[in-house]
């Protein structure tokens, strides 16, 4: 599916996100980030954003931009992030600082060997948890990623790409049940 | 008896993966692994009473083991022809998805330290060794005692189980650095 036919589907109040997701999945719209970045981040994090329709067609937008691994990559960091940024959130959360010194048993080993550049998985994580919503693993993943190098302006292309489409991905769930309940009428 | 940090010696043996005489028969060593963890663990004798029950239970458990990435291997002083008998005769062991490995001439079993000086036969030792060759994990008990499979596992869990996750870092302190 194109981009286009993604952007047709959005309703005129939501003009905004139908521009901006025209712009910010482009590599002058997302200053910094490769053309492999940027498919990879919307993958993610439409992953992430929980509408099955809208994830499969940015996953049928993103796949020429990406290789099996990146593919790989993207749902990996999608899956691993949504527990992670579950945990270290109720850590950061929980005002009793004794569960943060409690190990978390909990098998995390993709991100020791993620099958992609660790510094893109990192990316591809922070843009995750900026979804999700925890505070902790947005702090660290960001701190990470400025010592790997990784610029201000490449990280808030990545952030960009996750707020448009996580807005996206909800404005389509609910407008096609309300434009299918209203066909029923 | 080698322990807990130290190098798992060199093998090189002959295991036994099926019931047919034709091509029951494959050699392994060290690198057979090839990068996994290695869960080995050492019976007696075939054809006693305990060994097939307990060897049937790591059988059982082995798609844990494979999703962990870690590989079986079960061994015994016997031959392979020993326990091509053996797996043939005993139900429980005739679909043993992980192969059981030679060690006639007891040479692993010497290295390891857990040649029962008595007996003359392997003690009931159970190793797990990481992806470098290192032993992480040695249990040995009397010959006559069963052991735990599922243990095996959870150790096997918590020693993969790291928070390689730079969301574990706290302010003030170096990011940790994923392996």
């Amino acid at each position: 599916m194109s981009l286009e036919t993604i952007r047709d589907q959005l309703p005129d109040y939501a003009r905004d996100l139908k521009l901006n997701i025209g712009s910010v999945l482009t590599t002058q719209g997302a200053p910094g980030l490769s053309e492999k970045q940027i498919a990879a981040v919307a993958l993610s994090t439409a992953i992430a954003s929980r509408n099955p329709h809208f994830t499969l067609a940015i996953e049928s937008w993103a796949k020429p931009q990406l290789d099996d691994a990146y593919v790989n990559g993207a749902r990996a960091a999608a899956a691993i992030m949504g527990m992670n940024n579950i945990y270290y959130r109720f850590l950061h959360l929980v005002e009793d600082g004794e569960y943060a010194t409690m190990p978390a048993r909990l098998r995390m080993n993709i991100i020791g060997n993620p099958g992609i550049d660790k510094l893109d998985f990192e990316l591809l994580s922070l843009a995750v948890s900026a979804v999700n919503g925890c505070g902790m693993c947005i702090t660290s993943h960001e701190k990470k990623l400025r010592e790997g190098g990784i610029s201000r302006e490449q990280i808030q292309s990545a952030v960009r790409i996750a707020s448009v489409i996580h807005a996206v991905a909800a404005v389509l769930e609910y407008h096609s049940e309300s434009a299918a309940a209203a066909a029923s009428v | 008896m080698l322990g807990v940090g130290q190098k798992f010696p060199q093998f090189s043996l002959t295991g036994v993966v099926s019931n047919d005489l034709n091509n029951a028969f494959q050699p392994f060593d060290s690198n057979s692994a090839n990068g996994k963890w290695q869960i080995v663990f050492f019976w007696p004798k075939d054809f006693t009473f305990v060994c097939p029950t307990e060897i049937a239970a790591f059988g059982k458990l082995n798609k844990e083991f494979a999703d962990r990435d870690a590989v079986v291997y079960g061994v015994s002083t016997d031959s392979e022809f020993v326990h091509l008998a053996w797996r043939k005769d005993k139900e429980e062991l005739r679909d043993l998805p992980f192969p059981m490995l030679s060690d006639i001439k007891r040479e692993l079993t010497s290295a390891l330290g857990v040649l029962d000086a008595e007996a003359g036969v392997a003690q009931r030792a159970t190793y797990i060794v990481d992806p470098q060759g290192v032993i992480r994990f040695a249990y040995v008990t009397d010959l006559n005692v069963g052991r735990s499979p599922q243990e095996v596992l959870r150790v096997l869990d918590a020693l993969q189980t790291d928070e390689l996750c730079p969301c574990n870092w706290k302010k003030g302190e170096d990011t940790l650095k994923a392996a």
